[in-house]
């Protein structure tokens, strides 16, 4: 009863305008005064221990920060290029190469809003230029978006190896197979949309065009061997190689790219080398554009965590009153096997992920339903690939769906012209959510294979 | 004036946030570089990348309350006609002004004996830098800390819940005025697109071939 007062309490918050993050916050901080003996000193404690206890959370500022050199370094411009080159001879070769370049994207950065953007705003234009639908362009790039979060490195799943105790290595080599399939889905659903509708085919660029698009999207695509390789090879944590990855990709923007920073000059290849002006080593660190980009990032990664660490309050409220243990009594009293417990987490997270910010309803969810799966003998990591496949579903169904509404601004539609844009595509991503939900193989295999079967210490 | 006033005191804010994140950012990699390169560990960069994080987040949430950059659920309260959906705002103010005035008061309470009773506790790894050391006069008996007291970084949190406050009574001022109707972003589209025009804009400039 006291529990259904606590959500009741979020979302009658939330729905009357309140920030989700303060909704969350003092949903949490009521409960615990009426009905606990919890002081609000120790609730300004649980606060501060969002930041000074949870050292896999302090991935997603760099996460973040590495994105955001990525996308005003001109990263995002050499990856669609190369996409362009490799596929956009197919009908409907340019849609097709949109999602290519957003997978890419995905594996640079871990965010699907940061992908929609930095893909986004660049083909949307070319597609309508060569005579695709501006709907059928924004609700392919909404949906191919959503992969940023599937494909390693990813912020959810950062969030979920937080709230888990999972392993964060673990959980990024998971999302590889998922994130490439439905990749393939979506461009086969496109190849099948736009031979059906007669859509236009890039000419065959020839192979030095690949070749030399892949040689200047090569030190933006470097990113992902350093993060991966660096984690896998035990050179840093998830954490550091985080920070690795923002540094890089600082130096790449501002030196091997120059597209923006003190060696920046607008225009076609106006770019000035470091040779001409080596002071610009020292000259960068104080640079506007690095300012600038540093305090992008530094308003996501605030908002983000705020969400996040009023959600660890309410997760708080939640372990203190044993409202986990209580459920999975419940849950395993009903007779649930594997099967129909998984359909019901899927119907929550779907319903949840419609309302909430994905980190925050993670943060909350996360500890309520892993107990019960790993009773039912349900793979922690494979539960971690279902809950990231729900977020990115949410991410794009209205009415609050991130992706929807940063598709809008880039595409200059309605958020409505977009929901209607998306539905065809999200179609493909249901079919996809039933497919990793029970053949989890798509996701232990490759976390299984490199690093040795999962031990679940409980 | 005034107008000039608040500029320069968000570009003081924004620069503060860039150079929080900054600091983490380099502190880590510095780190890195220390244990491969000259294969020793900063021993204090994780405690102080730590507390550089909880000072951005806590102090910039304030920053992003007056910018109303913090996401919710806007599509209930756009769909109400405008009085009910300034009395509704109003009421999402109250709420998080409950929120931070409650919190304030925690981070107050969990602070003070961090600077009373039990100024002499230390963090674990984090030097105390010379300039600081008079607070060891005023606060410890003038005995010299080794490492820095533990209510510094801790102060984040009655100075975070403090400016919280205050940006809440102003945006209660302005939706109360009229000047801003709602207290949430509603999405981060407008920044996101303000982000995306600028980098089209610079796109175009280069003039993609």
């Amino acid at each position: 009863m006291a529990l259904l007062l606590l959500f009741a309490m979020v979302i009658g918050l939330m729905l009357i305008g309140v920030p989700i993050a303060i909704s969350l916050g003092l949903s949490s901080i009521i409960f615990l005064l009426i009905y606990s003996e919890g002081s609000l000193a120790s609730i300004a404690q649980t606060l501060f221990s969002a930041f000074d206890g949870h050292y896999t959370l302090l991935a997603i500022p760099f996460f973040i920060l590495a994105s955001s050199f990525m996308s005003t370094g001109g990263v995002a411009r050499r990856i669609i290029r190369f996409a362009i080159a490799v596929v956009g001879h197919f009908k409907g070769g340019l849609a097709i190469a949109s999602v290519f370049a957003c997978m890419m994207f995905a594996a640079l950065s871990g965010s699907s809003p940061a992908t929609v953007v930095a893909i986004g705003t660049i083909v949307i234009a070319g597609m309508r230029q060569v005579g695709y639908a501006k709907e059928f362009a924004a609700g392919v790039i909404c949906n191919a978006g959503t992969l940023g979060i599937l494909i390693p490195p990813s912020i959810v799943m950062v969030v979920y190896a937080a709230a888990t105790d999972v392993s964060v290595g673990r959980m990024f080599l998971a999302g590889v197979f998922p994130g490439i399939i439905a990749g393939l889905m979506l461009m086969i659903g496109i190849y099948i949309y736009a031979r059906y509708r007669g859509l236009p085919s890039q000419p065959w660029s020839g192979w030095s065009e690949i070749l030399s698009s892949a040689g200047d999207a090569f030190w933006g695509l470097l990113l992902i061997v350093i993060i991966l390789g660096g984690i896998y090879g035990g050179i840093f944590t998830p954490t550091e190689a985080a920070a690795v990855a923002a540094v890089y990709a600082f130096f790449i923007a501002n030196f091997v790219y120059r597209d923006m920073g003190p060696l920046h000059r607008p225009g076609e290849d106006n770019n000035i080398s470091l040779l001409q002006r080596p002071t610009s080593l020292l000259t960068v660190w104080f640079h506007d554009d690095t300012r600038k980009t540093l305090f992008e990032a530094g308003k996501l990664t605030i908002v983000l965590m705020f969400i996040i660490a009023n959600a660890l309050i309410l997760k708080h409220v939640l372990t203190e009153e044993r409202i986990p243990q209580m459920i999975t009594e419940a849950i395993l009293a009903a007779g649930f096997g594997p099967i129909m417990f998984l359909i019901v987490v899927n119907i929550i997270l779907l319903i949840g992920g419609q309302f909430m910010e994905p980190s925050g309803l993670l943060v909350i969810v996360a500890p309520l339903v892993f107990p019960i799966a790993i009773e039912l003998g349900i793979d922690p990591i494979h539960l971690g690939i279902i809950m990231v496949v729900n977020m990115e579903i949410g991410m794009i169904t209205p009415p609050v769906g991130l992706n929807l509404f940063v598709t809008a601004g880039v595409a200059q539609m309605s958020v409505m012209g977009v929901v209607r844009a998306a539905a065809p595509w999200v179609g493909i991503m249901f079919i996809f959510l039933i497919l990793v939900t029970y053949v989890p193989i798509i996701s232990t295999f490759l976390p299984t294979a490199l690093m040795g079967p999962e031990i679940i210490t409980n | 004036m005034a107008k000039t006033e608040t500029t320069r005191l968000d570009r003081l804010e924004e620069t503060v946030i860039a150079v929080l994140l900054g600091l983490m950012t380099l502190i880590t990699f510095a780190n890195v570089v220390a244990r491969y390169i000259f294969n020793s560990n900063i021993l204090w960069a994780l405690e102080a990348t730590v507390f550089l994080f909880a000072w951005l987040v806590l102090l910039g949430a304030s920053y992003c309350v007056k910018h109303s950059l913090h996401i919710g659920v806007d599509v209930v309260v756009r769909a109400l006609p405008r009085g009910l959906q300034k009395l509704f705002s109003l009421a999402a103010v109250l709420a998080c002004l409950a929120f931070s005035l409650l919190l304030l008061k925690g981070a107050w309470d969990y602070w003070s004996p961090f600077i009373g009773k039990r100024a002499f506790l230390e963090t674990n790894d984090v030097p105390m830098p010379d300039f600081l050391q008079f607070l060891a006069d005023w606060l410890n008996e003038g005995e010299r800390y080794e490492k820095m007291p533990r209510f510094i970084p801790y102060f984040a949190l009655p100075l975070g819940m403090a400016f919280l406050t205050l940006r809440f009574l102003e945006t209660g001022w302005r939706i109360l005025t009229g000047t801003q109707e709602l207290v949430i972003a509603g999405h981060e589209a407008e920044e996101l697109l303000e982000e995306a025009t600028s980098a089209s804009a610079t796109d175009s400039e280069n003039g993609r071939s």
